[in-house]
């Protein structure tokens, strides 16, 4: 059985409880549902509410690198800390504060494998309500790394040269029967997808446990089901970018892709941009 | 206890159980020629669902344990629910004294996130999922598990997704009752699917009795709008279900759920809930293929709470004609 490119990004529930006290292992918390850190969460994690802390309060676009370098510093988080990011809804937006830490050249950052969910079936795995307080870091950000960061014009000239995107998102939002899910605030003008894009929705990467799948497993569906390739130039993208860090994170860390980029604008960008081509059914 | 002049000194004592049934009425006009067909009207119960006798079970059940009452004072219950089990336990919980918390979804209807404020519970809100988890944890239930896990002293979760006693609840009321009812002559059940104690224990005791009984679930259509069922793909929430005791699924479109409520009301009397309009329909399509002899359907809550809901989904409805 084949292992995963870099099985070293992803921790397991076991190795996080013996570590919970590690000196320079920090943990971090981010939901779809900010409400959850709240209630409880692992000893010693701090919680980011990714509508306010992790995307811009006024234009639209992730916190710049100053206000990542702020959040970072208050939490007390040093560069050479080891980060592990966990959330709910099979780490979506752990994923994505995954993809931010990368972005802004963070050298050991990991997933907890099954996210949240696995963590609070587990007998004997603690939770709590306190918030942990830590002294003040001066964490600072050296590079930015934007090749991991598919920008809208990135997109049109893959799909005009018929490159591979991977569209995440539900069966429905791709054939464009629903533009969004229902109830969602983020939607777009029109409903469909990016010509030549291929359907991987995001939950064919996971277990019922909410963990990975296997690397023989992953392998199956992506390189020999879907065809994709490890060795071309990749695009992912959703809704509004947090879905496609999962699917990023995949191929990326999982499958040994070389070079692929989470297009975190997406379907609320490219749905809502007038003139671009928009495919229609599956 | 005596039921005949209905004379009570708690509302508690008039929980439903073979001496006490909730009542079933025959259906006269919608039903196919040559077929019977009984509404168990669940809405008579205490609280107005089905789910006052799952919740009773389980709150006796954590007293007996002493995971509720003196011995752990200050401590309530949070539960994730779509309403009906909230609504019960929030009434339940309000006369023992205990807080109570109650997880939602968003999808749920306004009508019932009042009501269990009127009734004293707490209520947080839960988006609904965006796309289809493949794990067992909805949000509602990831919630409410954190809550009991993080602040034990605090809460306690009766967690009706995995406790027997929502199954054994059934096994000594709900059962009996339709066995009794029918003077032992039920031949078909229409039920739903949402936590599965209705129809495992129901299924258990009727089966027990007469194997030849069928047991009929009916699902609504997938992306379906309503609240406290499931699709059949939707279980894995549920550790109660057990398909061998179930004979067939039945899937109708979730639409008619609400028109076929509507329907019942007009022409049965029968102020019967969402959830109702979709057994119904599923029971009828099941008479029209062959004679239905005694079929019992089980009518979860009435359509009060739903008023909102209704309006969505019937058309020709208005909130100011």
């Amino acid at each position: 059985m084949a292992d995963y490119a870099n099985p070293e990004v992803l921790v397991s529930t076991d190795w996080l409880r013996q570590n919970l006290k590690t000196p320079n292992v920090r943990v971090v918390e981010i939901d779809v549902d900010p409400k959850l850190y709240a209630a409880g969460h692992i000893p010693g994690a701090v919680g980011w509410d990714w509508t306010t802390q992790l995307n811009d309060q006024v234009k639209r676009d992730i916190i710049s690198k100053e206000d990542f370098e702020k959040l970072n510093s208050e939490a007390g988080i040093k560069n050479t800390d080891t980060i592990i990011i966990y959330g709910d809804s099979s780490n979506w937006f752990a994923a994505f504060g995954f993809w931010l830490y990368k972005l802004y050249g963070h050298k050991d950052i990991r997933l907890l494998n099954g996210g949240r969910a696995k963590w609070l079936n587990e007998e004997g795995a603690p939770l709590t309500t306190e918030v942990p307080k830590f002294e003040r870091s001066q964490y600072k950000v050296s590079s930015v790394d934007g090749s991991l960061r598919a920008k809208v014009s990135e997109v049109l000239a893959a799909s005009e040269k018929k490159a591979p995107l991977v569209d995440v998102r539900s069966p429905d939002e791709f054939t464009g029967k629903i533009i969004a899910p229902p109830g969602m605030t983020e939607t777009a003008q029109r409903g469909g997808h990016v010509p030549g894009a291929t359907s991987i929705p995001w939950a064919t990467a996971v277990t019922n446990e909410n963990t990975f799948k296997s690397a023989d497993e992953l392998r199956a569906i992506y390189l020999d089901q879907k065809r994709l390739e490890p060795s071309k130039a990749t695009i992912a993208y959703c809704r509004i970018g947090e879905r496609s860090s999962h699917t990023w994170f995949v191929l990326k860390y999982l499958l040994g892709f070389k070079d692929v980029k989470n297009y975190d604008g997406s379907w609320t960008e490219y749905g809502n941009l007038i003139g671009v081509p928009i495919e229609k059914g599956g | 206890m005596d039921h005949s002049a209905r004379v009570y000194d708690d509302i508690t004592q008039m929980f439903p159980d073979e001496e006490n049934p909730s009542p079933i009425v025959r259906l006269n006009r919608l039903v196919p020629e040559g077929s019977q067909l009984w509404a168990k009207l669940e809405w008579m119960n205490p609280f107005g669902s089905v789910k006052d006798r799952a919740a009773w079970a389980m709150v006796r059940d954590l007293e007996r344990r002493g995971e509720l009452g003196p011995r752990r004072p200050g401590r309530g219950i949070v539960e994730p629910t779509s309403g009906n089990t909230g609504l019960s336990l929030t009434a339940i919980a309000g006369m023992r004294g205990y807080p109570m918390l109650a997880v939602v979804p968003s999808k749920v209807p306004e009508e019932k996130k009042v009501l269990l404020q009127v009734l004293g519970a707490k209520v947080e809100v839960v988006p609904d999922a965006l796309c289809p988890l493949p794990g067992s944890e909805d949000g509602t239930i990831g919630l409410a598990k954190t809550h009991a896990k993080a602040s034990a002293d605090r809460w306690v979760m009766p967690n009706q997704y995995a406790n027997q006693q929502n199954v054994e609840a059934h096994l000594r009321t709900t059962g009996p009752e339709i066995w009794r009812q029918t003077q032992g002559k039920v031949t078909h059940v229409f039920t739903s699917l949402g936590t599965c104690g209705t129809v495992t224990g129901l299924s258990k005791f009727l089966k027990a009795k007469n194997p030849e009984v069928k047991v009929i679930a009916v699902q609504p259509s997938p992306g379906h709008d309503v609240p406290g069922i499931r699709n059949v793909s939707e279980l894995d929430v549920s550790q109660l279900y057990d398909p061998k005791l179930v004979d067939e699924i039945l899937e109708i479109d979730f639409e008619l759920a609400y028109t076929v409520a509507a329907e019942l009301a007009r022409h049965e009397g029968l102020r019967a809930g969402p959830s109702s309009g979709l057994i119904f329909e599923g029971a009828r399509r099941t008479a029209r293929k062959t004679p239905v002899a005694c079929g019992v359907m089980i009518f979860c809550d009435d359509v009060f709470k739903y008023a909102s809901n209704m309006l969505k989904h019937v058309p020709g409805l208005v909130a100011e004609p």
